[in-house]
């Protein structure tokens, strides 16, 4: 009983980097563990929360999608703009909610598939794959809206349900959690989720082995495009309106997050619930930076730095035969 | 001149884990010789080599160069000494010039002022590549732009190259582990030309080859080894493909090992059919049947095509031409995970790369082929798949800590267990076998054997790539033949009425 469990390696650290974090923020500033800023900081983490859900699954794949930022951008201002097409029409708020939302998110499905196909029938690596992507993406998000977009004051109805909250717990963050374990237990307990793992350990066995390796991939792509539409959504509501550039700063949150939850970039190895730990170790940072008040242009520094930190923890470097590429 | 002995290895062993891959094994070389060294697959050539170029060490015996002990820690030391060795597979740079691979790894031998003098690093390789008599390649020239027979020659320039370090007026000693398998005849010609040139000069050659008549075409004296054991050694001139089979293959078959009293009639039921079934570059015109019950044999030397025919079976590649039925209808595969639905699964050779996932559990790996009949309530089962490794670990005497090991701890044969627990279970009734005892002790090939027989009996179909000779005919009740791409021969192989490998390796080669 005394013997550490190996497995739970990656929980121990995240938990004892959250705990750290929480206390050195709160010594420096007393504000930081007002409630009003706890419940702020739980409910800001759910679109982080559920990019980071869809992008687990890549990486146990040993791929990776750099788009996710972009596609976020996209859905962000192609939410918000069929939502005021329908001002002025007969159609009811509800309708209206509905449609735009499910069009974004069937959008988004259909982006993540197309590009999924790119990666496995052309044989692109998905790190070159999704870097054109996040191109493409990034300029069709400014096509469709070159400035920000508001929701006029008497339409924010459509977005009231992002305050609904029990106590700290907000509704986008219960959803968020209530997909990670929706998702935890499909990869854990499904053919689809067990292929993933075993893609991710030795692709050329799962193949041979009869697992259908293209049609697990383009899933994986597609779900974690879905995720950041469902996450752009939260940001329309939450904001109150849509840039295109809104989804720039979080593929690399996503990816450390991700890395954080002690999921390995070689695929194979990790679990989508140790995902919630690096996400709030991201989110923890980046609210006790914003409460004292570090620039924003240095934020970006130190989150440049928490990434190569979570990958070098992460990395086995122990095998010698592995190439870095 | 030739009557100068250069090398001598005396009563080499070599055993790896218990089992003796070399039990004694001697050669002489002298200078300006071509010694040919046969053998069947495992019966010790490449380990001897290895030893030779300083890879790893024997287990007893010793090696002489000119009549000074020579025991080379690393291939580096070797090479110093004047022994060089070309791998089977090419190890040039393709990209690179000629000049840049022979003094790949040695460029600051060359440097002046910082910088690589590039005139004296080619004028250099003209005098290597002059040494051997092959002096119209530019050594500026890249290597991607010549043929493999020339690329050949390259590598062994290069070998040359590093063992002439020593300036003296020793003679080096080149080993060609089967430099002629990726060679076309017109290449193989060549490249014989030049290695009398490299005679020519007092060098010696090891020349290792699975086709005997190059071996006789090009050898002096000729070495045949089998089971780690020298079988016989003779000079070219009394040596003929006939003897050279017969030394080489001629131990009695051991009937129990292979367990032929298991051995069924197979059903008429055609199950598998191939109609002039292609790839192209690698076979064409490929007609057979499998039935159920029928272990069907395929035997050919590398690059005859029997491997690609098992990938385009079990959907790994896609056929070229001609037509695959599989239970009567006509398939085409887009992928392996198509063909297990048809029942088709293939047990592939590199275990490591394509059989197990090593970072699994036991249990993981062997339930990866038929989770989905794991199922409760629409999830799968841990307790099923636990249970199921459970059985299976037990029916099958793997060796492992327990389920939850990871395959990565286990030995060769218990790993390759696991990948037949796999097959067996994913409900595949036809099963492709590619090299199923390739790095499986001899325990544990035994029982593999046994559960092949099992397959059968319950109405499966197996195709087998043997790792030898013995293996793929004594298992078989049908062996066909390939070379070059193509069937040609087939043979029945009832109990009692198997071929001789004698006439196998004259369709093979």
């Amino acid at each position: 009983m005394t013997k550490i469990n190996k497995k739970h390696l990656p929980l121990y650290f995240s938990s004892a980097v959250i705990i750290l974090l929480i206390v050195v923020f709160s010594l420096i500033e007393s504000r930081f563990l007002n409630a009003a800023n706890m419940a702020n900081l739980l409910s800001d983490a759910a679109p982080l929360l559920i990019m980071a859900a869809g992008m687990t699954p890549v990486l146990l794949l040993g791929s990776i999608d750099l788009s996710v930022g972009s596609v976020c951008s996209v859905a962000n201002v192609f939410a918000l703009t069929i939502l005021l097409s329908f001002q002025g029409t007969h159609w009811t708020l509800g309708t209206a909610v509905l449609v735009s939302f499910g069009l974004t998110a069937l959008a988004a499905i259909a982006a993540g598939a197309i590009m999924g196909l790119v990666h496995v029938k052309l044989k692109i690596p998905s790190f070159i794959a999704t870097l054109a992507f996040m191109s493409i993406w990034s300029s069709v998000a400014l096509l469709i809206s070159s400035a920000p977009i508001a929701i006029p004051r008497q339409l924010w109805g459509m977005v009231a349900w992002y305050d609904i909250s029990v106590g700290p717990f907000s509704l986008p963050l219960f959803i968020a959690l209530l997909f990670i374990v929706i998702y935890y237990v499909i990869l854990t307990r499904t053919v689809f989720g067990r292929g993933i793992y075993a893609i991710g350990g030795n692709e050329r066995c799962a193949r041979i082995a009869g697992v259908p390796v293209d049609r697990v991939k383009v899933s994986v792509f597609a779900i974690n495009a879905f995720c950041a539409a469902l996450a752009s959504i939260f940001l329309v509501a939450k904001a109150k309106s849509a840039a295109p550039t809104v989804g720039d700063g979080f593929t690399l949150m996503v990816i450390a997050a991700v890395v954080l939850g002690g999921t390995s970039l070689v695929g194979g190895v990790g679990n989508v619930i140790n995902t919630i730990f690096g996400v709030f170790i991201v989110a923890l940072i980046s609210n006790g930076m914003n409460i004292i008040g570090v620039d924003v242009f240095w934020q970006r520094i130190v989150f440049g730095v928490i990434l190569l930190v979570a990958v070098a923890i992460n990395t086995d470097r122990t095998s010698r035969s592995i190439a870095v590429k | 001149m030739k009557n100068q002995l250069l090398f001598s290895a005396k009563n080499i062993t070599k055993s790896f884990h218990g089992a003796q891959a070399l039990k004694g094994v001697d050669l002489d070389v002298n200078e300006g010789e071509v010694i040919g060294l046969i053998g069947e697959n495992g019966a010790g050539k490449s380990t001897f080599l290895k030893i030779i170029i300083g890879v790893q060490p024997q287990t007893s015996g010793e090696m002489t160069m000119y009549g000074k002990p020579f025991a080379p820690s690393n291939p580096l030391e070797a090479n110093a000494k004047g022994v060089g060795m070309v791998y089977q597979e090419q190890s040039l740079i393709t990209t690179l010039s000629v000049g840049q691979n022979i003094f790949f790894g040695r460029e600051k031998e060359f440097r002046k002022y910082g910088f690589v003098n590039w005139n004296k690093m080619y004028a250099e390789a003209k005098c290597v590549l002059n040494a051997i008599g092959i002096d119209n390649i530019n050594p500026k020239k890249k290597v991607i732009d010549l043929n493999f027979a020339t690329r050949q020659m390259i590598e062994i320039a290069k070998v040359v190259a590093l063992t002439k370090q020593t300036g003296n007026n020793e003679k080096c000693l080149i080993l060609l582990d089967e430099p002629t398998s990726v060679l076309n005849e017109e290449e193989v010609q060549r490249l014989f030309v030049e290695i009398r040139n490299i005679t020519k000069q007092g060098h010696s050659v090891i020349f290792v080859s699975h086709r005997l008549d190059e071996v006789l075409e090009i050898s002096d004296r000729v070495y045949v080894y089998k089971d780690g054991e020298n079988a016989g050694n003779m000079a070219a001139e009394e040596a003929t493909e006939k003897k050279m089979y017969e030394l080489m293959v001629g131990r009695t078959t051991t009937t129990e090992y292979y367990h032929l009293d298991r051995q069924i009639v197979p059903s008429e039921e055609v199950i598998l059919e191939a109609k002039d079934l292609g790839l192209w570059g690698c076979f064409q015109h490929c007609d057979f049947k499998l039935h159920r019950g029928e272990i069907l044999g395929i035997c050919g030397v590398v690059g005859s095509g029997k491997e690609e025919i098992c990938s385009v079976i079990c959907g790994d590649e896609r056929a070229t031409s001609g037509a695959l039925f599989v239970k009567g209808k006509f398939t085409r595969y887009q992928s392996p995970a198509e063909a297990l639905k048809d029942g088709v699964l293939m047990i592939p050779k590199e275990r490591i790369y394509e059989g197990v996932i090593r970072g699994l559990s036991v249990e993981d790996n062997i339930a990866m082929s038929n989770a989905k009949h794991l199922k409760k309530r629409g999830l799968v089962s841990r307790k099923s798949v636990a249970a199921q490794a459970n059985e299976w670990i037990k029916k099958l005497r793997i060796k492992t800590p327990g389920k939850d090991a990871l395959v990565i701890n286990l030995s060769g044969g218990n790993q390759q267990k696991v990948v037949f627990a796999r097959a067996l279970l994913s409900g595949a009734d036809i099963i492709i076998l590619n090299h199923p005892t390739r790095g499986v002790d001899v325990g544990a090939k035994e029982e593999i054997y046994g559960f092949i027989r099992d397959v059968v009996s319950e109405g499966k179909a197996v195709i087998l790539l043997g790792d030898t000779l013995e293996e793929c005919s004594s298992l078989s009740n049908r062996v066909l033949v390939m070379r070059d791409g193509l069937i040609t021969g087939e043979f029945g192989a009832a109990v009692g009425e198997k071929p001789s490998q004698v006439e196998l390796v004259r369709m093979m080669v």
